[in-house]
């Protein structure tokens, strides 16, 4: 069985292409489209990984990733924020909520998946 | 939609066109580098087996260009008579070992300058399905084992090992048989010369019925006139080039 990965978007359309993404590379694919959706899912099944949104209405990116890595029980999944905010200060709001890798929108797919790929090299050593 | 997310949209695109691209080229490589081993493991299998059929022919009073003119007429008809076999590359292995099982005949008979006696084509008789035996732990031959056992067979069933008959032989096996006893009686024996040309090509013909399927005699002699063998004094270093 492959690895799992949470998609947290509001945008229906990035939600559908980055499960088609990760869908080729073999990936099973959980989707939410808010960050409180996100943080029940997680509580309920432990995903691999987690590619995350900034912008979305309620609990924005950043607060999800903060609550996530306030608790030692989902610290250890690996966070990618993935966002249409590209200055350096969000980069380093980014950084201090705890997330693992920081990508700006628009995305390359490859860079993603490789990102993905390298965050569990490192998780599992 | 607002100008500043096309303007996005668009650079999105952009960027998975790009990574469509990389992956493209990567997926090209591979091809390559797997249609490249495969050639290279395909050669290797060739000279495997060709090896095989040589020291075989080493035991044999035979030279190796048996083995070359063997298989090049055998190709020829082939394609000539049934050209999806000829595709078949297991077919052609099946040619170059026919005689494999002569590794279990002794040498005093194989080289005997004269003819055998009862116990000693006995012995002779063994080797088409000893060979069939050798080989069949190669997966890869498939069907073409059968030339190996049935290239002693006569279309009249008075051959060996089993007395098939008819279509119940293997073609390829059936095709052999006019190639291999063409190319004994072409070639220089411990008892005797090398017969003509023309008259072993009129040999072939007249036994179509009795000891090869009358069919594939008559298109041997046909290819061999088309070739102009009928001309030539004999088949040394003969090349059918196709």
């Amino acid at each position: 069985m492959g690895r799992t990965v949470l998609v947290v978007d509001d945008d229906p359309l990035t939600r559908e292409i980055l499960a088609t993404i990760l869908d080729l590379e073999d990936y099973r694919v959980v989707l939410a489209e808010d960050g409180e959706t996100a943080l029940d899912l997680v509580a309920g099944g432990r995903p691999d990984v987690i590619v995350l949104d900034v912008m979305m209405p309620g609990l924005n990116g950043f607060e999800v990733c903060r609550r996530l890595k306030d608790d030692p029980e989902t610290a250890p999944i690996p966070v990618i924020l993935l966002t249409a905010l590209d200055r350096s200060e969000d980069a380093a709001e980014g950084a201090a909520a705890g997330c693992d890798a920081y990508l700006t929108k628009p995305f390359s797919p490859l860079t993603l998946i490789e990102r993905i790929v390298e965050l569990q090299a490192v998780r599992e050593g | 939609m607002k100008v500043d997310e096309l303007e996005v949209m668009r650079r999105q695109l952009l960027l998975f066109a790009q990574d469509l691209q990389t992956v493209s080229l990567a997926e090209k490589e591979r091809r390559r580098e797997a249609e490249s081993a495969y050639r290279e493991l395909h050669t290797a299998y060739i000279n495997m087996v060709r090896t095989l059929a040589v020291v075989c022919e080493m035991k044999d009073n035979y030279t190796r260009d048996h083995l070359d003119r063997t298989y090049q007429f055998a190709m020829a008809l082939t394609k000539r008579v049934a050209p999806e076999l000829a595709e078949d590359v297991s077919i052609g292995y099946g040619y170059l070992l026919h005689d494999i099982g002569k590794v279990g005949v002794p040498d005093h008979i194989l080289n005997k300058p004269g003819p055998l006696d009862e116990d000693e084509w006995r012995l002779m008789r063994l080797h088409p399905l000893n060979g069939w035996q050798l080989v069949q732990g190669i997966k890869f031959l498939g069907d073409a084992t059968m030339i190996i056992r049935s290239h002693h067979e006569r279309w009249d069933g008075k051959g060996y090992p089993e007395r098939k008959a008819g279509e119940d032989i293997y073609l390829p096996a059936r095709i052999f048989s006019i190639i291999d006893t063409f190319d004994a009686m072409t070639s220089n024996r411990p008892y005797r010369k090398a017969l003509p040309i023309a008259y072993a090509m009129e040999e072939i013909e007249r036994a179509g019925g009795s000891q090869f399927d009358p069919h594939l005699s008559a298109e041997f002699v046909k290819m061999c006139q088309e070739l102009g063998l009928d001309e030539r004094d004999s088949t040394e270093s003969l090349t059918i080039v196709r």
